[in-house]
């Protein structure tokens, strides 16, 4: 129809690899913002600050054996609050700041299929948010008993626990607006009580499984349920998958501004 | 609907051409509803190439309509066509539609040039780079600036968003108000690029509230009020029917009651109510009442003070438009 012969407008069809990767490069920058890093950043800092002053307390002072102790604060600390909150930010905002601020039709209407876009943002999310998550609570960790197993079954659940979490949140940005708060009474009364309460819950639960992992790696009750570390891993990284996949669905479908 | 005359041709340009086999566009019988709101009711018309403007009031259903047109929403009832296709399910389709939304968002951390750059490479241009250069250059912004979007004024993003939006050399472009924001010399030029990209047989669908921009955008024109296609047609037969519909005016005058009675017996006006220091004449025919009204007020001795046209904006066309249906 146009008249155009110009060959530097020629073009070829956007692969998906292609998409996933234009996706990821331009939402990883939309969704680190200066007062996010500042603030997840200081959530991450204050917990290295309680094992840094764990760590440096007399034994003597202590009323669990080190071990126990850097795997019960690591776990209420970190992969009860900072992972699902980091999570939760940068997750929910890859897709659902995009829609709200009506950018997302610069990945929408485009010849691109739709689950490179769904996998762009949840690597965009991920990637951000694994520094975040992982160095403060395996630090955290490892000031209370440098033991290079607890250290390896920490950076392991933390890092399952993330790929879940990323998921689980990144679908929840593209259902619901306001998805910060939704995700909040999530962390709070699924992850925080109802998952604590019987197996059912747990095994339904992202911190269910990362917990599993450390008690499988460390031998410190800490698991709702009991399973091996493998699982461990494969629920968490299933429950991602399982999320992608109906966000691209909800891509398919979501009206758009 | 109400349907104006056929535009005449304007000399050496391709302005509503009709289309040649099926058209570019297509809405049949397509409704939107949201909740208990009705923003699209039962709209139908075909665009072929050149540059066709939807002129509506705020909050009409135009935007709501171009977002059906490019699938961002489906519409709740009938059937839109691009290009033949549904936008919404067709990703050939989408690769080929321009479209420049209403919403101001834009990637506030990236520079100009990077934005247009990745709009590019969304629409698989083997060259993103030089193709964002060339069409920053077409809205007169520097692809080098590194400065980003964030600081842009709102004229600034507005080019912006008509760079992204012919990145992909578009068969269809749609610009929802794209003359928001711009200073008149940048409305001037931005009017001569649709006009050119419409001449080179795309088909440019263009939304404004405004009247004067649609006289300037193009001949052709589809008049949306209320949800509802209320027109279409050409412009200046647009143009004849505000003038040819009836006209309410107020006069300030020392004998109100005198020239109501005159007004009346000549047939000047059909209704006059008379106010303390005027009336309100409702009129049928605005050229007999200019001509007849300075003889008419000379002969009786009555002293005119002012002549002020009530209804004479666009929301008074569009719901005499729309009742008149």
């Amino acid at each position: 129809m146009t008249a155009t012969q110009d060959p530097r407008r020629e073009r070829r069809a956007v692969g998906s690899f292609a998409a996933a990767i234009i996706t990821f490069q331009v939402l990883s920058r939309q969704i680190v913002t200066r007062s996010r890093l500042i603030a997840l950043g200081l959530m991450g800092t204050i917990v290295i600050v309680v094992g840094w002053a764990v760590g440096m307390s007399d034994s003597a002072d202590r009323h669990l054996d080190p071990l126990e102790q850097s795997v019960r604060i690591s776990v209420n600390l970190g992969l009860t609050v900072v992972v699902p909150v980091v999570a939760l930010v940068f997750a929910a905002g890859a897709l659902g700041d995009a829609r709200d601020d009506g950018t997302l039709v610069y990945l929408w209407l485009r010849p691109m299929r739709r689950w490179p876009v769904a996998v762009g943002a949840y690597a965009a999310a991920l990637v951000v948010s694994v520094p975040l998550t992982v160095i403060p609570v395996v630090a955290t960790a490892a000031l209370i008993e440098s033991s290079g197993e607890l250290v390896t079954a920490v950076a392991i659940a933390t890092t399952v626990a993330v790929v879940g979490y990323t998921g689980l949140f990144l679908l929840l940005g593209s259902l619901l607006k306001r998805s910060i708060v939704w995700g909040l009474a999530y962390i709070i009364i699924w992850e925080g009580v109802a998952a604590g309460l019987g197996r059912a819950a747990a095994r339904l639960s992202i911190r269910g499984y990362a917990r599993s992992v450390i008690t499988d790696r460390v031998g410190v009750e800490i698991a709702s349920f009991d399973i091996t570390q493998g699982w461990g891993i494969v629920g968490p990284l299933v429950a991602a998958t399982a999320a992608i996949m109906l966000t691209t669905w909800r891509l398919n479908r979501m009206d758009v501004a | 609907m109400s349907s104006l005359p056929p535009p005449p041709p304007l000399p050496g340009t391709r302005i509503d051409v009709p289309p040649l086999g099926a058209p570019m566009v297509e809405l049949s019988n397509v409704s939107k509803v949201f909740g208990d709101v009705v923003a699209v009711s039962d709209v139908s018309f075909c665009v072929g190439p050149g540059v066709t403007a939807l002129l509506g009031p705020n909050g009409a259903g135009k935007s709501t309509l171009f977002r059906m047109l490019c699938g961002l929403t489906p519409p709740s009832q009938g059937q839109v066509r691009v290009l033949g296709s549904d936008a919404r399910r067709d990703r050939e389709v989408r690769g080929r539609i321009g479209l420049i939304g209403q919403e101001d968002g834009l990637f506030d951390q990236l520079s100009a040039g990077r934005f247009v750059e990745i709009a590019a490479m969304t629409h698989g241009m083997v060259d993103p780079k030089s193709v964002a250069a060339e069409v920053l250059a077409e809205v007169e912004l520097d692809p080098l600036e590194p400065k980003p979007l964030g600081a842009y004024s709102k004229g600034m993003r507005q080019r912006v968003k008509v760079a992204a939006g012919l990145v992909n050399d578009p068969d269809v472009m749609v610009l929802d108000e794209p003359l928001t924001g711009l200073d008149p010399v940048q409305r001037r030029r931005m009017i001569a690029l649709f006009h050119r990209l419409g001449d080179q047989g795309r088909c440019v669908l263009v939304s404004s509230h405004v009247l004067d921009e649609v006289a300037r955008l193009g001949s052709r024109v589809l008049v949306i009020a209320q949800g509802r296609l209320a027109a279409t047609g050409d412009y200046r037969a647009l143009r004849d029917l505000m003038d040819d519909r009836p006209h309410r005016i107020r006069l300030r005058t020392d004998d109100p009651r005198t020239l109501a009675a005159r007004l009346i017996d000549t047939g000047t006006a059909v209704a006059v109510r008379v106010e303390s220091d005027g009336l309100v004449a409702d009129i049928l025919d605005v050229d007999k009442f200019g001509r007849s009204l300075a003889p008419l007020a000379r002969d009786t001795g009555i002293r005119l003070h002012e002549v002020e046209p009530l209804d004479d904006d666009l929301e008074s066309v569009f719901r005499y438009l729309v009742e008149r249906r």
